[in-house]
């Protein structure tokens, strides 16, 4: 579900997160409009913003584990533990994480990759959120949701800054609510006109 | 802090030992676990130095007389507690490698809190407008202390996950060189900058984002690293900024 319709509707907050988000058309390949967060991170006012946005949800939901999927998640999670005491546990790509890991596959667009957290990082029954700047397919938060169930931890929900249309509509990912502050930026069709100008 | 030439500290971490090494020691490190602790701790077969016994020199919390302590516990406590956070993991990534590994730190919230805590209290009145954070470790650490001093937050990526237009900067590693990225236009000349990252090793990293900020006419304030192997002399490496430690 999008905050907008989760008791956010109307915040002006939300649409300075939205405005501060730059579309890069055609990244990673053609076709696609990425949505670069950098320069939501680099705007204090509305980093500020994303992040006290999500502790007033979370900070009275007895969350003790905020996992943050690498490298963009790493952004965002580690201010929202802190803020509402929990643990930052790193769901990390293959190989990254020294010692003992749990490892857990998931589908790309083309090919599969795998996410990995430190055995021992979490107890049986503790309370987790998930964090990603962005959920497309969901195939990232699903593995991470899977990674933080198979060790018995309780994925309260995922939460990320920009829910893309394949989730639209949606308010749970595998069972799990999922919360996402504002929609994709787009960029607006300019049309190039011909105009006649009256030389008289 | 003397530069004590002892390839091997052990550092006192509450009633377990915790081995750190040079990562060139090349020295042969047996580990042995002792009953009853889940940390091994390293033996290392070398004649004492200095004619003393070979005693491990126990980790040494930097000491900073100089900043007053707030409402929170002293400087030096919080120190101690982060110290003991941080855990060793043995021959990772490779072979003789001790690495220092963080994340212990982050799954302990207040010394996570306090870490973020010591370098807000250094830098809240210095007029940063800029917190760059190095790919991915120095995201955890960048943004938290960003945030409480109202400065932005730059990443610093490895090659082509920035979207956009960037420029980068080549460095050496210990086999070859790697890359690091920038977004164009990210900061403006004049602004002044930390550079975040949770450790300094040799300083490769570290002053290659020191030059991509001069490249565009940022003033590079500070360093800061959780943690410091002084062995391998990064702090050399820096030119003329300052490097803040918490632990070494």
């Amino acid at each position: 579900m999008f905050a907008a319709e989760n008791g956010l509707r109307g915040d002006p907050r939300l649409k300075g997160i939205s405005d501060a988000i730059t579309v890069v058309p055609h990244f990673p390949k053609p076709g696609i409009m990425f949505q670069d967060i950098t320069t939501l991170v680099s705007n204090p006012k509305a980093f500020k913003d994303t992040i006290d946005i999500f502790v007033d949800r979370y900070r009275d939901m007895d969350i003790s584990v905020v996992a943050g999927v690498e490298a963009r998640g790493f952004m965002f999670a580690p201010a929202i533990a802190l803020a509402i005491g929990a643990k930052f546990i790193p769901l990390r790509k293959p190989g990254k994480l020294p010692g003992e890991v749990i490892s857990e596959a998931y589908e790309l667009e083309y090919g599969k990759d795998r996410l990995e957290m430190h055995v021992g990082a979490v107890q049986h029954g503790e309370r987790a959120l998930i964090i990603d700047d962005l959920v497309a397919t969901g195939g990232t938060l699903s593995a991470a949701t899977r990674l933080l169930e198979r060790v018995g931890a309780v994925v309260v929900e995922c939460a990320c800054v920009i829910g893309l249309p394949e989730v639209k509509g949606r308010c749970r990912l595998d069972g799990k609510p999922l919360y996402m502050l504002v929609e994709p930026r787009k960029i607006e069709n300019y049309t190039l006109q011909r105009c006649f100008v009256d030389s008289g | 802090m003397a530069v004590i030439p002892c390839p091997l500290v052990l550092k006192i971490s509450g009633a377990k030992i915790v081995p750190q090494s040079n990562y060139h020691s090349g020295n042969s490190v047996k580990i042995k676990l002792l009953p009853n602790t889940e940390t091994p701790i390293a033996i290392r077969k070398t004649p004492p130095i200095h004619g003393r016994a070979n005693t491990p020199r126990p980790l040494q919390p930097i000491r900073f007389l100089h900043m007053a302590a707030q409402n929170v516990d002293s400087t030096d406590d919080r120190i101690s507690r982060i110290s003991s956070s941080i855990r060793v993991i043995p021959d990772f990534p490779k072979p003789g490698i001790m690495f220092q590994d963080i994340t212990t730190l982050l799954l302990d919230p207040k010394a996570f809190k306090d870490t973020i805590d010591l370098f807000v209290e250094r830098y809240k009145d210095q007029n940063i407008n800029v917190v760059a954070g190095i790919e991915a470790r120095g995201f955890i650490f960048g943004p938290p202390i960003a945030l409480a001093i109202g400065a932005k937050f730059v990443p610093m990526r490895k090659p082509k996950k920035l979207p956009g237009e960037v420029i980068s900067e080549e460095y050496s590693l210990e086999y070859g060189t790697d890359i690091m990225e920038m977004h164009v236009g990210a900061v403006q000349a004049g602004e002044r900058a930390l550079v975040v990252d949770d450790l300094i090793a040799t300083g490769g990293t570290l002053s290659a984002a020191i030059r991509l900020l001069e490249r565009v006419g940022v003033d590079v304030v500070e360093c800061a690293c959780v943690i410091e192997l002084p062995e391998l002399k990064g702090r050399n490496r820096l030119g003329d900024k300052p490097l803040f430690v918490l632990v070494t």
